[in-house]
């Protein structure tokens, strides 16, 4: 029997061990006196100097203070309540973002080995693309010994089921997809590449779960039967589990082989065309290697990619970026930027509440004066009341913490509850979200319990400086909540209040994806020709135009540059000459193109006013080198792709032959544009069946856009007020104790007949200062961090002087209510009574 | 007496017999002519360093007064610790007093 064993036995023997040994020294006690030597030693303290050595002291006094403290909080069950409730709203709030945070980027989801699943994207010095082309993936995918399996996934437009009315979401994907993932079918069988890697195969498709269930009525006999995609028949092959994890997020509702794209969607070269950018690559990395080591080597055969096939590949500074691939959310750079954003938000929030609770308890420390110096009088050392106090701040804390936890399932419950989250995600916290609430009731109970515990400790409960550095630190935390705050709302505001510069409410885009489907040039200038006449004959249909980048569309096309001194997203577009009227955007000055024109170029008003201040911006040349364009018409502001950038600016060139197979047909309509839809669907299936277009009423999206910023705004506005609250009522707390503390003083003071407002200054005094230092440090820090979210404060400058001042008018008022609402009731006392007392 | 030195003579004089706390502290006292005065409140939290390392183990058992009381005993690892201890001891004093003698 070992030590350590022995020890541990000892632990749960300790009664009887105890006994043995008071035993012994009682013994001694008696054969010490029997020889007439007296022993006045404390025997209870001998007694516990000799456990000492059993190595369980720390264990009994832990208990004997989580005992006393259970005892305290019991005593003061209004205490207790308020106390968990200001930590509950504080570390909850903390604890659902970290739960969200968690659940997007940390938690891997559940597949078959998920840590060496990666994610491969096109990446160089100023260009991006989270896609590529087959064909580079193909090459990748059968030169790479770094990966040890690769699989792509090639998102469509949504097709039709049979005869539905409503698209289905598609997706092909390489053959190895389910197997590499490991995914059992529910019913039938998934793809295999054994199976699924030929175009002369038996055309197959999968479905999800959902479509399976709500389509096809969960009707097993499903499988082997033949419906049609988009009129091409196929076989159902298998159905995928309830719970499936795609990689990237939700997939679509039907999948099929890769290897068959071209059986689905008639004419696409997708597969054998280099300059295609269209398939999402990820990879396994093969064992034992890590990230570095696989993206040196897909450097290399980028290069000799770029020797085989230039067109595949931008420059010389491409790579394939490597980054974790198994989370429900492959992370940019841009995401985690947000991510800390929203971080320090959330603990701002913390420490509010921190600050707060820290007040009660100094409030408490006095009221508890008594009992501490009872304790240190019969000798408890000032190690020992630390200790106490801190395990009751724990205590505390991990009933807050507890609260919190609570708090952020709900949330993540009510998150999940929207529609489209998989099913595989869950609302309850895995170990990280727990670790991480560990970490917070430390960090808690350090930050609200310490102060007021070595005040205590030191007998000093009536210091006045810990009161007011809280005070200062309760303002500074909701100073800058409600800065921000402002700042979101003004912003949403901006949005929703500020003419977008065109028409959006009567429009339609259609899409016909002529180049998904094998068009020329030329035989896509006839089919949108086609279209467009017949569309003109449609009544209620007063103008159609050709866009390549239509409003909110699939796919962005920016760069930033520096005009004079300003950021500039500049925002190219390729358009026929009737785009501005379709659109309803306004001819500033100038005209616009005529068909057939080159060399020519419409600019928006404020990259003119940007590019050339105060002079006329007609005639001027864009471009660099002999390829130079002239100015022949200026266009109002309209940001159709960046709704919310206020540095935006558009040029537009006319379209040229080439650009025809990716143009989209723009249509304004008279009346609800959704009501069009059949008609522009029986044109597209006269010109040509196979391109089924995708059709898009722009409201919709438009809609959807700003009701996105309106929800971030109300959540953050709400965080705001929570915070504001909890300061405001601290500190009605806090000014409500120091008037406790002083109304002898405070009676003598009026009965010698002192002027109310003299009193009241008096005992507010203690307070102003803090406000003041809070309020500059809030405006300060508010001022220097809000610089971080500019990304979110399109159209508002991050100093918004009516922001800042809504923020500060709110929180003054606030805080003066509360300081004046318990100091007033000071000037009510009953001066006879208190003064009589004691 | 010198630090450390306590537990040695605990195990020496627990070598030939076992014995009471009591009677360790007498049997000490007496051997050192009445030199060493073991206390209380050193001997018991010693003893339970000992009995935890396992060099000693307590038995119940019955007192001269008639009173049931534990004996402690001498383990074999005791036994070990003991003769290791003399042996360091014995070699500490004998280089401490060849430094007395010849610096």
């Amino acid at each position: 029997m070992g030590e350590l064993w022995r020890r541990i036995s000892y632990l749960f023997n300790r009664r009887r061990l105890d006994d043995e040994l008071e035993s012994d020294m009682a013994f001694h006690r008696e054969m010490t006196a029997a020889a007439g030597r007296y022993n006045f030693g404390n025997t209870l303290r001998m007694r516990e100097q000799s456990r000492e050595a059993w190595g369980w002291t720390w264990l009994d006094r832990l208990m004997q203070d989580l005992h006393y403290g259970v005892r305290i909080l019991a005593r003061s069950p209004g205490f207790t309540i308020m106390a968990v409730t200001i930590l509950g709203i504080g570390i909850g709030v903390n604890i659902a973002a970290f739960s969200f945070f968690n659940m997007v980027a940390l938690k891997p989801i559940p597949v078959r080995d998920a840590e060496s699943i990666v994610r491969l994207e096109r990446r160089s010095l100023d260009s991006y693309t989270s896609e590529m082309a087959y064909p580079s993936f193909a090459f990748y995918r059968d030169n790479a010994r770094s990966l040890s399996a690769a699989m792509a996934v090639l998102g469509v437009p949504p097709m039709q089921i049979d005869d539905d009315l409503q698209p289905t979401s598609v997706s092909f994907v390489t053959p190895n997809f389910f197997t590499e993932l490991g995914t059992p079918a529910a019913y039938g069988r998934l793809f295999t590449p054994s199976l699924d890697n030929s175009p002369a195969a038996q055309p197959s498709v999968i479905l999800s779960y959902e479509v399976w269930q709500h389509r096809f009525s969960g009707d097993p006999s499903i499988i082997g039967r033949t419906i049609r995609i988009s009129k091409r028949p196929a076989t159902v092959i298998g159905i995928l589990p309830y719970d499936f994890a795609s990689l990237g997020g939700r997939g679509p509702d039907i999948w099929m082989p890769m290897a068959q794209q071209p059986y689905f969607i008639q004419g696409s070269k997708v597969l054998t065309d280099w300059r295609d950018s269209s398939v999402r690559m990820w990879g396994r990395l093969a064992p034992g290697l890590t990230a570095k080591v696989a993206e040196q080597e897909l450097r290399g055969l980028t290069h000799q990619l770029q020797k085989q096939h230039p067109e595949a590949v931008w420059d010389e500074n491409e790579f394939l970026q490597i980054s974790p691939g198994s989370h429900l959310q492959v992370m940019q750079p841009r995401m985690y930027e947000v991510a800390g954003m929203v971080g320090v938000l959330t603990l701002l929030i913390l420490a509010v509440s921190c600050a707060n609770l820290g007040g009660l308890m100094l409030a408490r420390a006095v009221a508890r004066e008594r009992e501490m110096s009872i304790r240190i009088a019969i000798g408890a050392s000032r190690a020992r009341i630390l200790r106490q106090l801190f395990t009751e701040s724990l205590m505390l804390a991990s009933l807050g913490s507890a609260a919190g936890l609570a708090f952020g399932y709900v949330v993540m419950r009510v998150l999940l509850s929207f529609p489209n989250t998989p099913r595989w995600l869950s609302a309850m916290p895995d170990w990280r979200v727990l670790l991480f609430a560990a970490v917070l009731t430390f960090l808690a109970a350090t930050f609200f319990g310490l102060a007021p515990a070595l005040q205590i400790a030191r007998q000093r409960q009536h210091k006045t400086i810990v009161r007011q550095f809280l005070v200062a630190a309760q303002v500074a935390a909701s100073c800058v909540l409600l800065i921000v705050a402002a700042l979101l709302v003004r912003a949403t505001q901006h949005v929703i209040y500020t003419d977008p510069g065109f028409g959006y409410e009567q429009l339609l885009s259609i899409d016909p994806q002529l180049g998904k489907h094998g068009y020329s040039p030329e035989t896509a200038r006839a089919y949108l020709q086609h279209m467009q006449t017949r569309l003109h004959s449609v009544p209620g249909i007063t103008s159609v135009s050709l866009v390549k980048l239509p409003p909110m569309g699939h796919i962005v096309s920016n760069s930033n540059t520096e005009i004079n001194g300003h950021n500039v997203t500049l925002y190219p577009n390729w358009v026929e000459p009737g785009f501005f009227s379709t659109m309803g955007i306004p001819m500033k000055t100038g005209r616009t193109f005529i068909p057939g024109e080159k060399h020519a170029v419409v600019v928006s008003e404020s990259f003119a006013r940007q590019q050339w201040p105060g002079q006329n911006p007609l005639g001027k040349q864009i471009g660099e080198g002999d390829t130079k364009d002239t100015v022949i018409g200026v266009a109002g502001d309209a940001h159709i792709n960046a709704l919310n950038d206020d540095d935006a600016a558009e040029q537009y060139w006319p379209a040229k032959a080439d650009d025809m197979p990716g143009m989209v047909v723009i249509a304004r309509a008279a009346g609800e544009p959704g009501s069009f839809t059949p008609a522009v669907k029986s044109i597209s299936e006269s010109l040509d069946p196979k391109a089924l277009p995708e059709i898009r009423q722009i409201k919709l999206l438009y809609r959807e856009n700003v009701s996105q910023l309106e929800m971030i705004a109300t959540a953050v506005s709400a965080i705001g007020i929570v915070a504001v609250a909890m300061a405001g009522f601290g500190l009605i707390g806090l000014v409500a104790f120091t008037v406790s503390q002083r109304t002898k003083e405070i009676a003598i003071r009026i009965a010698l007949g002192a002027n109310p407002v003299a009193v009241l200054s008096a005992v507010l005094r203690q307070f102003s200062w803090p406000v003041i230092l809070g309020l500059v440090i809030g405006t300060t820090a508010a001022a220097l961090g809000s610089r971080l979210l500019r990304v979110v404060l399109y159209g508002v400058s991050n100093l918004d002087p009516i922001g800042y001042a809504c923020a500060l008018v709110v929180l003054s008022a606030i805080v003066a209510v509360a300081g004046l609402l318990p100091a007033h009731r000071a000037l009510r006392l009953d001066i006879a009574r208190t003064l009589h007392y004691d | 007496m010198p630090p450390g030195a306590l537990p040695m003579l605990i195990l020496r004089v627990l070598q030939s017999s076992e014995l009471h706390g009591y009677a360790i502290a007498q049997r000490i006292h007496v051997l050192s002519s009445e030199v060493l005065a073991v206390e209380e409140g050193l001997l018991y939290p010693t003893l339970q360093k000992m009995l935890l390392k396992g060099w000693v183990t307590a038995d119940w058992g019955t007192s001269e007064t008639n009173r049931k009381v534990r004996f402690y005993r001498l383990t074999p690892t005791g036994r070990a610790q003991l003769k290791a201890e003399i042996a360091g001891y014995d070699r500490a004093t004998q280089a401490i007093q060849d430094i007395l003698r010849t610096a």
